[in-house]
Order: C-alpha cells, then sequence, then structure tokens
C-alpha cells in the first residue's frame, strides 16, 4: 500500500484518537454497570449500544463532512494520490477507529456474558450478531457519507440506519433458531445463526466496496 | 517527446452554468505564467483541471508528461497547488502538518522549512483552526514551497496578505526560478504582482482564452494615444482600435496592435503616446468583449 | 552586488530600460569595469523579484548598444570596447552642452559669452 495512503490512514487514527478512547472507556464502563442487577444490565445495555452506534454516526459525519465543510479536501486532493486512493484511506482508517470501540466493547460484553452467571450464555449468539449488525450499520452509513453530495442525504442516512437497530432486535430475537436459544445456558450455533451472520457480513463488503467503485468513477470529486 | 510541464488541449469543461471551451495552454520548464481574467472567468476550474481534481469533457491535459486526471497521482509528486480557499486539517497544528508533507514527499528540504517559518511569521504549535486567513495560505504555501516541487500551480495565492507578506511570497517564488527546469503558473487578481514577475500572461474572460502571450510584447503592443484634433478634421480610418473616445477635438484611442506605422498615421495629431499597465490592459480587453458580445 | 538596482513602480518606463539604465550608469560611472561578469539572468530576476524574460531583454538589448558582451554558456560580461566608457560618457557631454547652448539662447546670450562661461568654468574646477 503505497506511504500517501498509509500516512492518511495513520493521520485519520491520530485525529480521531480522543473519540476513540472515550468509546473505549465507554463501552467497557458500560459492561461494567451492566454486571450490577437487572437496573444495572438494563442501563448498561443500553450505554453499551448507544456507545457503539454513537461512535458510528460521530465518525462518518465528522471524518467525512468535516473534511469538505472546512476545505480541507483540497488539501489532502493535493497530496500525491487518486481519487480512489482517498476513498481507500478514509473507509480503511475510519473503518479501523470504529473497529477499536466496537471490538473492545463486543470483548468486553462476552466477557460478562460468559463470566456472570446471572447472564445466560446462550444470548451470546445473539448478542455476536447484533454487534456484527452494528458493524455492517456503520459500515452503510460511512458509505453512504462517503457517496451522499450533501448533508441531508446523510442526515436521512443516519436517521433510517438509527431505525434499523430497533427493527433488528424485532425480527432476528423472534426468528427461528434464535428465539429458543437465547436464554440457554450453553451457547447454541445454529445453521439460522451462520446465516444472518453472512448477510450482515455481505452488507458490510458491499457497504464498503461500494463507495469505491462509484466515487473513483466520479468526474467531479471536488 | 515534450518536457512541457503542461500541456492542454481543446480543453472543455461543462457546468450548469458555466462552460469553459476550447481551452489551450502551454508552460514550459523555467517560465513563470500569469493568468488572469475576471472573476469567474474559469481560473480556477482551469487549475483544477491541470490538477486532475475535476475530468475535463472534451481534450487532453498532461502535465508533467503524464495524461490528466489519469496519472494525477503520479504527476501530483513534483507539482505543489496551493489555493485561497484551502484549509489544512483541523484539529492538527502547523506542526504536524509539516511533519506529516515531510513524511510523504522525499523532497522536503527541513532547513528550508525552518527558514520559511520564521520569514512568514508563523509558528509551529499553532493550531490550524486559529491561523487567520494570511497565516493559513502562508502556512500552504510553506507547506508546498518546502518541498521544492518541480512545478507551481497556484490560484490566487497571494490573497488577504498585506503588503510585506506579499513581498515575501513572490521573493519565495522568484527564488524557484533560480532553477531553469522548475516552472509557475499563478493565477491572481494582483495585476502588478502578475505584470512585474510573469514571462508569459494569460488571459481568459467568460470561459475561453482570449490571449496567451510573452509578457514584454504582450506590453509592448498596447497604447493608449491622446490625439489632438485641429478644427473641423476627422480620424482617418484605423484598423485595431480596442477602443476610442472622443470629447470635442480631443481623443483618446487604445489600440493592441501598436507599432512604428500605428505612431506614422497619427503623428501630426498625437499629443501623448502611452504605455498601459496590465491592470488598464486587463480592464480594456474585457470591456471591448462584453461590447462585442452585446452585453 | 546588485541590490542597488531597483524597479520602480511608479516609473512609467517599462522594466527593462530602467534596468538597462541602472547597468548603464554602473559601467559608465567605472563601478562595473570592462570584463566584469553580470549577475545570471535568473540570478538578477530573483534578486529583482522580476521576471526572467525581462532580464533576458535588457541583456539582449546592452549587448545590441555594445555596452555588454555575452559568451554563449559563459555568461555575459561588462564590454571591452575600447573607451566604452568613454563613448557613453561622450554621449552625455554632448546632451549637457546641447541643454547649455539651448538656456544660453533663452538666456538671450550670444556665442562668445557663452563660450566664455564655459572658459570660466573650467578654470574653476
Amino acid at each position: 500500500m503505497n506511504t500517501v495512503i498509509r500516512k492518511l490512514i495513520a493521520k485519520e487514527l491520530h485525529v480521531n484518537r480522543l473519540l476513540v478512547g472515550i468509546g473505549v472507556v465507554a463501552g467497557i464502563g458500560s459492561t461494567v454497570v451492566a454486571a450490577f442487577g437487572p437496573v444495572g444490565f438494563n442501563i448498561g445495555a443500553l450505554t453499551w449500544l448507544s456507545t457503539i452506534i454513537g461512535m458510528g454516526v460521530i465518525l462518518s459525519l465528522y471524518g467525512i463532512m468535516n473534511e469538505r465543510k472546512e476545505h480541507a479536501l483540497e488539501f489532502v486532493m493535493s497530496l500525491p494520490l487518486s481519487v480512489a486512493g482517498y476513498v481507500r484511506a478514509k473507509m480503511i482508517g475510519l473503518v479501523l477507529c470504529f473497529f477499536i470501540t466496537w471490538s473492545v466493547s463486543v470483548a468486553a460484553a462476552l466477557v460478562l456474558v460468559f463470566a456472570k452467571d446471572s447472564v445466560p450464555d446462550g444470548i451470546a449468539p445473539y448478542l455476536l450478531l447484533l454487534s456484527v449488525f452494528m458493524l455492517a450499520n456503520f459500515g452503510v452509513v460511512l458509505g453512504g457519507t462517503m457517496l451522499a453530495r450533501n448533508e441531508g442525504t446523510t442526515t436521512a442516512i443516519v436517521i433510517i440506519t438509527n431505525m434499523g437497530v430497533t427493527l433488528f432486535m424485532f425480527i432476528v430475537a423472534p426468528m427461528r433458531g434464535i428465539r429458543e436459544f437465547m436464554w440457554a445456558t450453553a451457547p447454541v450455533w445454529n445453521s439460522t445463526f451462520w446465516a444472518v451472520l453472512g448477510c450482515e457480513l455481505a452488507v458490510l463488503v458491499i457497504s464498503l466496496t461500494l463507495p469505491l467503485l462509484i466515487v473513483a468513477r466520479r468526474r467531479d470529486f471536488l | 517527446m515534450t518536457d512541457k510541464h503542461i500541456e492542454m488541449h481543446g480543453v472543455r469543461k461543462s457546468y450548469r452554468f458555466f462552460t469553459l471551451d476550447d481551452l489551450s495552454l502551454d508552460l514550459a520548464p523555467g517560465e513563470v505564467m500569469g493568468f488572469v481574467g475576471p472573476n469567474g472567468a474559469g481560473k480556477s476550474t482551469t487549475l483544477r483541471l491541470a490538477m486532475g481534481l475535476v475530468a475535463p469533457d472534451a481534450g487532453e491535459i498532461r502535465v508533467l508528461g503524464q495524461p490528466m486526471p489519469a496519472a494525477s497521482a503520479i504527476a501530483k509528486r513534483e507539482v505543489g497547488y496551493v489555493s485561497a480557499d484551502m484549509h489544512l486539517l483541523p484539529n492538527a497544528t502547523l506542526g504536524w502538518h509539516m511533519d506529516f508533507v515531510k513524511s510523504i514527499y522525499p523532497g522536503w528540504d527541513a532547513g528550508y522549512a525552518a527558514a520559511l517559518v520564521k520569514r512568514f511569521n508563523l509558528r509551529p504549535g499553532q493550531n490550524a483552526r486559529s491561523l487567520s486567513l494570511g497565516e493559513r495560505i502562508k502556512a500552504v504555501l510553506l507547506l508546498t514551497l518546502a518541498r521544492r516541487p518541480r512545478l507551481l500551480v497556484l490560484d490566487e495565492p497571494t490573497t488577504g496578505l498585506d503588503p510585506v507578506a506579499r513581498h515575501e511570497v513572490i521573493t519565495e517564488f522568484m527564488d524557484v526560478l533560480h532553477d531553469d527546469s522548475r516552472s509557475i503558473l499563478f493565477s491572481s487578481h494582483n495585476t502588478v504582482d502578475v505584470e512585474r514577475i510573469s514571462d508569459r500572461i494569460t488571459f481568459i474572460d467568460r470561459g475561453r482564452l482570449v490571449e496567451s502571450s510573452n509578457k514584454e510584447d504582450f506590453l509592448d503592443r498596447w497604447r493608449r494615444i491622446q490625439l489632438q484634433l485641429p478644427e473641423g478634421a476627422a480620424l482617418p480610418a484605423l484598423p485595431d482600435l480596442v477602443s476610442r473616445n472622443q470629447d470635442g477635438r480631443f481623443v483618446t484611442l487604445v489600440t493592441d496592435q501598436f507599432s512604428d506605422g500605428f505612431a506614422a498615421l497619427l503623428a501630426p495629431h498625437v499629443r501623448e503616446v502611452q504605455r498601459m499597465s496590465l491592470e488598464e490592459i486587463f480592464v480594456a480587453n474585457v470591456m471591448r468583449h462584453r461590447e462585442v458580445r452585446g452585453s | 552586488m546588485y541590490s542597488g538596482i531597483n524597479i520602480s513602480q511608479t516609473d512609467a518606463r517599462p522594466m527593462y530600460l530602467q534596468i538597462m539604465e541602472q547597468i548603464r550608469a554602473r559601467v559608465a560611472a567605472g563601478d562595473w569595469p570592462p570584463g566584469k561578469e553580470l549577475p545570471s539572468i535568473r540570478a538578477l530576476a530573483a534578486a529583482l523579484n522580476v521576471s526572467v524574460i525581462t532580464i533576458k531583454r535588457a541583456y539582449l538589448d546592452l549587448e545590441n548598444e555594445g555596452v555588454i558582451v555575452t559568451r554563449h554558456g559563459k555568461g555575459s560580461f561588462v564590454a571591452d570596447a575600447n573607451g566604452l566608457a568613454g563613448e557613453l560618457k561622450e554621449a552625455q557631454l554632448q546632451e549637457h552642452l546641447e541643454q547649455a547652448a539651448g538656456i544660453g539662447r533663452q538666456l538671450g546670450l550670444t556665442s562668445e559669452e557663452l563660450a566664455k562661461r564655459l572658459r570660466r568654468a573650467l578654470e574653476s574646477k
């Protein structure tokens, strides 16, 4: 990978370090809170969800729109890289930022599930599906923001994908193959699980690669 | 093939309310080209096309031998681009930007960069957000000049600079010319600077090229001539007039094809022959085109 | 070395003429003696913040006047023409004499009276 792209990815991590740090702390912290009884669990779970979703929204909006708004895009495009290179650097950089918070938070949540007896281990598959869903969700928000030409479209994307999380919970939780095993003492990894996981990963991959193809073809990048 | 730094042939770019049409331009190494025209004439668009930031609808563009925008990533290794509305990355300091640019370009001259920081009166610890207009432009110029690019493409680089800063900046541009393998293309509303440091001047108006010539020849061709006609006399038929103004017996002519022959035609009536500044030529040229277009 | 050369923005004369005049003055005064190497075109352009093409034109015209000589690949030098500085001084003297004659006539002096005044001026120096 060429130097400029690598440097831009490093820049993305550097510029967002405070945000990612807060996300990591919030992700772990909310898991700790969730360990304290049913009330704590509700508060912790809600905070945990908000942290991950919020991180995704802020990273996409701030990471992409800000550069455009602040006219910093011209500076970046004066560097020796192509439009495709820019898109690649941006996407990889922001995904890495998100991934740090996401992976730490998910790991913490899994630790809680397996360590705490009052939380049934059977919920692990559902937890993973929810987590990967949010990762795919981020991919869609990021990809959409990259393609969007104005703030209105971006806001619409953010609103719609936020509703998606709720939809997920309503659609996947009652699914046959998930519902029966959510409260079991041991996790069940069945075909339903793998099918849903497969879909989520496909969405993730598509949402991240599509902008690359489309934006690179645009003739008026600036 | 050719060693020109910039070549544009028949370039066309259409926007909803504006079209840049049939633009041909070339820049040789060692040259400074001043690019002038009214606001909205297409200067920024032309410079963006040269940098591969937008793709033309028709025509060919080559920069440092590379086709644009296809090979823009390669060309940009040796081209420095500065535009007046360029901003640094938010939430980072000038010092961070210097390290960032240094890590990307092998040609970075740290000593020169440090000298420029002093000369431009900047501080590496300054946050990008806190820079004033003038400081911001000087910062971007610093980041570009310090890596000694072969070609400089500058879009109104002296905007918002006070006279001292302008002098410092122009001095650095001229310093580039010690090396006859480097060149500069710059657009500016500051006709005094353009007139002074350009080897060639290119004029653009409403998306079309009006003129592109050697500066000295260009300035030599334009004159304002004050005449006083005797009672009842009329002017001889004159070709190539840009404008003509009559106030009783006093006539003021502007021509862009001045020659000794031209002067001879008018000899007995001439009160004064004046050279024109680039600013005056600019205005006369644009006014003439507007009249012709009937606007 | 050439920091004294100046281009005036308010001078109506073109830049190349201003440069030529200042170089000629230095040659005439002897500050730039015959054989002295002139700054390279690019060096002078950078020092004066003036386009290369303007310096080129000045040097070309100075060469046509015989004030300087350009050796291809080596640079430009103040011409070694015998008494070239003298030629310039000759031109200066002629100009001053014609001016004096003109003023003398305006004052109504005769040629003899004017010649007497000139002799007195020579004696006092």
